[in-house]
């Protein structure tokens, strides 16, 4: 009973345009106080819900976004891209993607990678011919795949939301093989699309200038090395990790590429701090949130609900997908990761599912999320940046759409696509 | 008055934006060095988690404030697109009073927060517990009056303009 009024005042804060952090918030007080507990008890589950060490990943993996944005490594990588995938009809869109994997690669974060590329490829696909709303449409489904492919600041979220303790240097392994995976549909996609539409084709500009372009992209994609490897191998923890990404792309940006001045510096610190402060405020009152709702036994009965309709994992995995994709095309990212796992990963570990494989296909799934209307942030952020109206890409967003919705039931079903590569290196 | 406490609320988000793009970098600074004491001068400092985790509820806090006044919060604008001028006019007004309202609490339950837990002592810092509260409750009292800026602008027919880029 109070379970449905929380929600109801919930989603009624929500239609009334209460921005998503205030609505939680103001929810949870307004059972608070029905119920006649103290309202300190929930402003300490808010400061306690933020003041967790591994959220610092937040901050610096967006800032880091920030400064590779700016600092030219997206141009770079669009180079290197270009040079290799170029060639093919509608040659573009397979550059959009293979630039958007590789900047996935380094900074991890969707929106990042939309208003990078997409400020570069965007101008340059439009002038050579290819429609606006194509444009924005592999963009920002590609820049779904930096969720997947490590190292991955959403992966490190995922590890601290779980209630079991999980190996993020085994979650990046297993983000790898899907990531390539959904890439190399999307340019199936992005290649039948602009065969249809008879875009044209590019040339392949001579070895001389692919490499020329790989040297030039090289000190930006150590940063992903380094990452990935520090933490492999144990010489910094995650969160470490992410403040060096932000130090190493400051390093880059002023002394190898020369890009980064003062007036940049403090627009990326300006974006990064408005962006974590939107992320974490939202999850400081879902700290709140979440307690009430475990408070009056949300995730049991949830949990009791789902296995009453089935006992097989299939149909179990099936309907946390619907949910989790409903949700996400809501709210953003990181605070799902940490409202959901809690509540998703015992149900399906109780039904034989891997975490790491759950953290994976969750992460994919709130990524599609992203994209999807009526909300997906990272969608309106293209359109935006591509000038292009949300009803006019939502109308054609759909080959790409059914490509990322297609892998990820594959990656759902078949875990070894996920598990293979964590198992070899361990 | 109007005009002054304009004058005060865009001084208030200007300040809380550099502030807290300077603790993003104090935060960096911190977790940095943290890495390079550990390896290079064979001393991890016990003090740095701490300090870099206060940093970040101050700044998260404050800028979260301001991002009422900058109304860059995510929100759903569905129904308050479908819905005619006037009716527009009333479910605004209701959407800032509810934060007015989340600010008021947070503000006041954040000051009792600070008062009990002053005497306990965070160890690696040797401050008071109650530090880490002080920006919930000023933080706090910032929402409520961003959000009493934006409801008096909504009635007098205006809108706040940002300053953050």
């Amino acid at each position: 009973m109070e379970l449905i009024v929380l929600l109801l005042i919930l989603f009624g804060l929500l239609a009334l345009g209460v921005s998503v952090a205030f609505a939680l918030g103001a929810a949870s007080l307004a059972l608070f106080l029905w119920l006649d507990i103290p309202l300190v008890v929930a402003f300490q589950r808010m400061a306690a819900g933020m003041n967790v060490f591994s959220l610092m990943a937040i901050p610096f993996f967006v800032f880091a976004g920030d400064l590779m944005a700016r600092s030219g490594i997206a141009l770079r990588l669009v180079n290197v891209a270009e040079a290799a995938f170029g060639r093919s009809q509608g040659g573009l869109g397979q550059v959009d993607v293979g630039a958007s994997m590789m900047f996935g690669a380094v900074s991890g974060s969707a929106a990042a990678s939309v208003s990078a590329l997409g400020s570069t490829l965007m101008p340059m696909m439009r002038e050579k011919g290819y429609d606006a709303d194509y444009a924005v449409n592999v963009t920002v489904t590609a820049a779904i795949l930096g969720i997947l492919i490590p190292p991955s600041h959403n992966m490190i979220i995922y590890a601290a939301a779980s209630p079991i303790s999980l190996s993020v240097g085994d979650l990046f392994l297993a983000g790898l093989v899907p990531g390539l995976l959904a890439g190399f549909v999307l340019m199936i996609a992005a290649w039948l699309v602009a065969k249809q539409r008879g875009y044209p084709r590019g040339s392949f500009p001579g070895w001389g200038k692919f490499l020329r372009a790989l040297a030039g992209a090289i000190p930006g994609l150590t940063t992903a090395f380094i990452i990935v490897f520090g933490i492999l191998l144990g010489i910094f923890t995650p969160t470490e990790s992410s403040a060096i990404a932000v130090i190493y792309t400051l390093l880059i940006g002023v002394l190898v590429y020369r890009t980064l001045g003062w007036t940049r510096l403090i627009e990326a610190a300006s974006g990064a701090v408005k962006t974590t402060a939107m992320i974490m405020m939202i999850i400081g009152a879902a700290g709140m949130f979440g307690w009430l709702f475990a408070v009056l036994e949300g995730p049991q009965i949830l949990a009791q609900t789902l296995t009453s309709v089935s006992d097989s994992p299939v149909i179990i995995l099936l309907m946390i997908l619907i949910i989790l994709l409903v949700l996400g095309a809501f709210m953003d990212m990181a605070p799902l990761i940490i409202i959901t796992t809690p509540i998703f990963l015992p149900v399906v570990m109780a039904v034989g599912i891997d975490p790491i494989h759950f953290g994976v296909v969750m992460l994919l799934n709130l990524g599609i999320g992203l994209v999807t209307p009526p909300v997906g942030s990272v969608l309106f952020l293209g359109c935006a940046i591509g000038g292009v109206k949300p009803e006019q890409a939502i109308r054609t967003i759909w080959p790409f759409y059914l490509a990322l919705l297609a892998v990820m039931v594959l990656i759902a079903f078949v875990p070894q696509i996920s598990l293979w590569l964590p198992g070899v290196m361990s | 008055m109007p005009d002054l406490f304009a004058k005060l609320s865009r001084w208030a988000s200007r300040l809380a934006l550099a502030m807290s793009a300077f603790g993003l970098a104090a935060m960096t600074v911190i977790i940095g060095w943290q890495v390079f004491a550990r390896y290079v001068l064979n001393a991890a400092p016990a003090w740095s988690e701490q300090a870099a985790l206060l940093l970040m509820l101050w700044f998260i806090l404050f800028a979260a404030a301001a991002g009422v006044r900058e109304a860059f919060h995510i929100r759903l604008t569905l129904v308050e697109d479908l819905a005619a001028a006037p009716v527009r006019r009333i479910i605004r007004l209701v959407a800032h009073a509810v934060v007015f309202a989340f600010g008021l609490a947070m503000a006041v339950s954040g000051a009792e927060l600070v008062l009990s837990t002053w005497t306990h002592v965070i160890p690696a810092l040797g401050l008071p517990r109650g530090v880490a509260y002080i920006p919930l409750s000023a933080a706090g009292a910032l929402i409520a009056a961003f959000a009493l800026e934006q409801a008096v602008a909504e009635l007098r027919g205006k809108e706040v303009k940002p300053i953050w880029s």
